[in-house]
């Protein structure tokens, strides 16, 4: 039976309309961390079992953009849009826009989880990659 | 409770070297080396028999790469290490020739770096821990966001940002030891390729092959070897730190050369009005401002003023990256903290020719490491 599976696995669900993503916070010290790890607490040293799974909402604010025009790497082509974004719920993170180039943009636009299809393997088996994608911006008064 | 470096017997430069920095060459490692250590043997007027311990920052070569290049100075069986702290391991290597100095144990020892372009393995990489990126964001992506974020914060144009290369073109133009030795126009600048971002080829540093040698040396050494103590700057700072958590989207780097200068600065006692020169870790054009931002030679936001205002020039209040910075005179890793050093000591010494900051009395260089660490040196004239 085909599945489908996340390209990034244990950092979000392969399901979900705007999935979270899957990151960490410290039961000693509330440190909430993305991505998540199993070694112990990068804040206050606390050792892994006190690191618990917390979703944190795939919504949050784009800090910064860049359009990478040169990349050897396998798995996309250039060019393509890489956002660092305050998540909502605190961590900040770096991940795949959805627009390919950064026409539009705007430091400050809200943003929000999708899951992209890469394709099939020969088994069927389907993957998803989590990216976000810029909301339109709310008409203000000075756009009119 | 620790001491600092000041609070020590003086650690002084007394001998540089270098090997240009240049492309990926058939030139071996070894000549590489041997050039820059010779160099610096010359310069301070010292016998290979007269250096005691070796600190090698070297981060691409390969395993143990020291004994096999300096053998071939005498092999006087003395005590030698390779040094990998990234970027910085030249600093790293020169900050633990320092401390071995200023400790007592040793009186003369050689810090250098060398290396030739090679895949460079991160261990990050290896650590477990995937992100959502992984190697869609290079060093040079991590530099285009920083760069995107401080345009926008502080209205700066593109051209702005650009204006640090041609500045340290400039410099790089006058240094016989700078991969880059070309004058750049702004136009030339920003011309395609785009790498990432708002950066184009030439706001990147070129990454190739090269070795920087320092000699430092105690008062007791200068005095019984007959070295020239008025050309041997003293060591005054050497500091490193690293990462810590900041909050949210807080830039790291900016934050953590804050916190390391500010630390070198008291060690030193001396401030930002107090510095005729820096070396400055500029691997990509947008870094000069941040830095010199944090660095507190500026206000918040006021880097890309200062630069236009000709202040960070040779000939203005404090010189950055006189030798052209690793913009132009390039970042081969581990000789890159080392060399920093050399332009320093040779800039102190009044002996830079059609570089010199006029006046150049205090230096401070400054490199930063993925990973990410930061090592800050304050230097003197003699």
């Amino acid at each position: 039976m085909p599945e489908r599976r996340a390209a990034h696995p244990g950092l979000y669900p392969a399901r979900g309309e705007h999935p979270p993503l899957l990151g960490q916070c410290c039961a000693r010290c509330g440190h909430v961390a993305f991505p998540p790890n199993p070694y112990g607490c990068e804040s206050c040293g606390a050792e892994a079992d006190s690191l618990e799974s917390r979703a944190l909402a795939g919504a949050g604010e784009l800090a910064a953009f860049a359009t990478v025009h040169l990349h050897a790497g396998k798995g996309i082509e250039a060019p393509f849009t890489v956002g660092l974004i305050v998540l909502d719920d605190g961590p900040a993170v770096r991940a795949t826009l959805t627009c390919r180039t950064d026409a539009g943009l705007a430091i400050g636009d809200r943003v929000q989880s999708v899951l992209v299809p890469q394709g099939a393997d020969d088994a069927g088996n389907e993957t998803v990659e989590l990216r976000f994608e810029p909301l339109p911006r709310a008409a203000s008064a000075g756009d009119a | 409770m620790g001491r600092t470096l000041r609070e020590l017997r003086p650690v002084r430069v007394v001998g540089i070297g270098l090997h240009r920095y240049q492309r990926m060459s058939e030139t071996s490692f070894v000549t590489l080396g041997l050039t820059a250590v010779r160099e610096a043997l010359a310069d301070a007027g010292l016998e290979w028999s007269n250096v005691e311990s070796v600190y090698n920052g070297t981060a691409l070569l390969g395993l143990a790469p020291t004994r096999v290049m300096l053998r071939h100075l005498g092999a006087t069986g003395i005590p030698m290490a390779q040094v990998e702290n990234a970027s910085a391991s030249g600093s790293t290597a020169f900050a633990q020739a320092c401390f071995e100095v200023a400790s007592g144990i040793s009186d003369v020892v050689l810090a250098m770096g060398v290396d030739k372009p090679a895949p460079i393995a991160i261990a990050a990489a290896k650590a477990g821990i995937r992100d959502l990126v992984g190697s869609r964001v290079s060093p040079m992506t991590h530099f285009a966001l920083l760069t995107n974020e401080y345009m926008h914060r502080y209205d700066v144009r593109p051209e702005q940002v650009a204006q640090v290369a041609v500045k340290n073109s400039r410099n790089g133009a006058a240094n016989p030891y700078a991969q880059r030795q070309k004058a750049r126009t702004l136009e030339e600048v920003l011309a395609p390729p785009q790498i990432s971002g708002a950066l184009t080829r030439l706001q990147c540093c070129p990454i190739g092959e090269g070795a920087a040698a320092v000699i430092v040396a105690s008062d007791d050494a200068i005095a019984r070897l007959g070295l020239e103590s008025e050309r041997a700057p003293r060591v005054l700072a050497s500091v490193t730190r690293t990462e810590r958590v900041y909050p949210g989207a807080k830039n790291f780097d900016a934050e953590l050369t804050r916190e390391t200068t500010s630390l070198a600065y008291e060690q030193a006692g001396v401030g930002p009005q107090d510095l005729d020169l820096i070396e400055c870790h500029d691997a990509f054009a947008i870094e000069e401002l941040l830095y010199v931002e944090a660095m507190g030679l500026c206000g918040e936001g006021e880097g890309a003023a200062m630069l236009a205002s000709g202040d960070t020039a040779i000939g203005g209040r404090c010189a950055v990256s006189p030798s052209g910075g690793l913009l132009s005179m390039g970042h081969p890793i581990g000789p890159t903290g080392a060399g920093q050093i050399c332009e320093l000591t040779r800039q102190l010494r009044g002996e830079a020719g059609i570089r010199q900051q006029p006046g150049a009395r205090t230096g401070l260089a400054h490199m930063v490491g993925i990973g990410a660490v930061c090592v800050v040196h304050v230097l003197q004239a003699g």
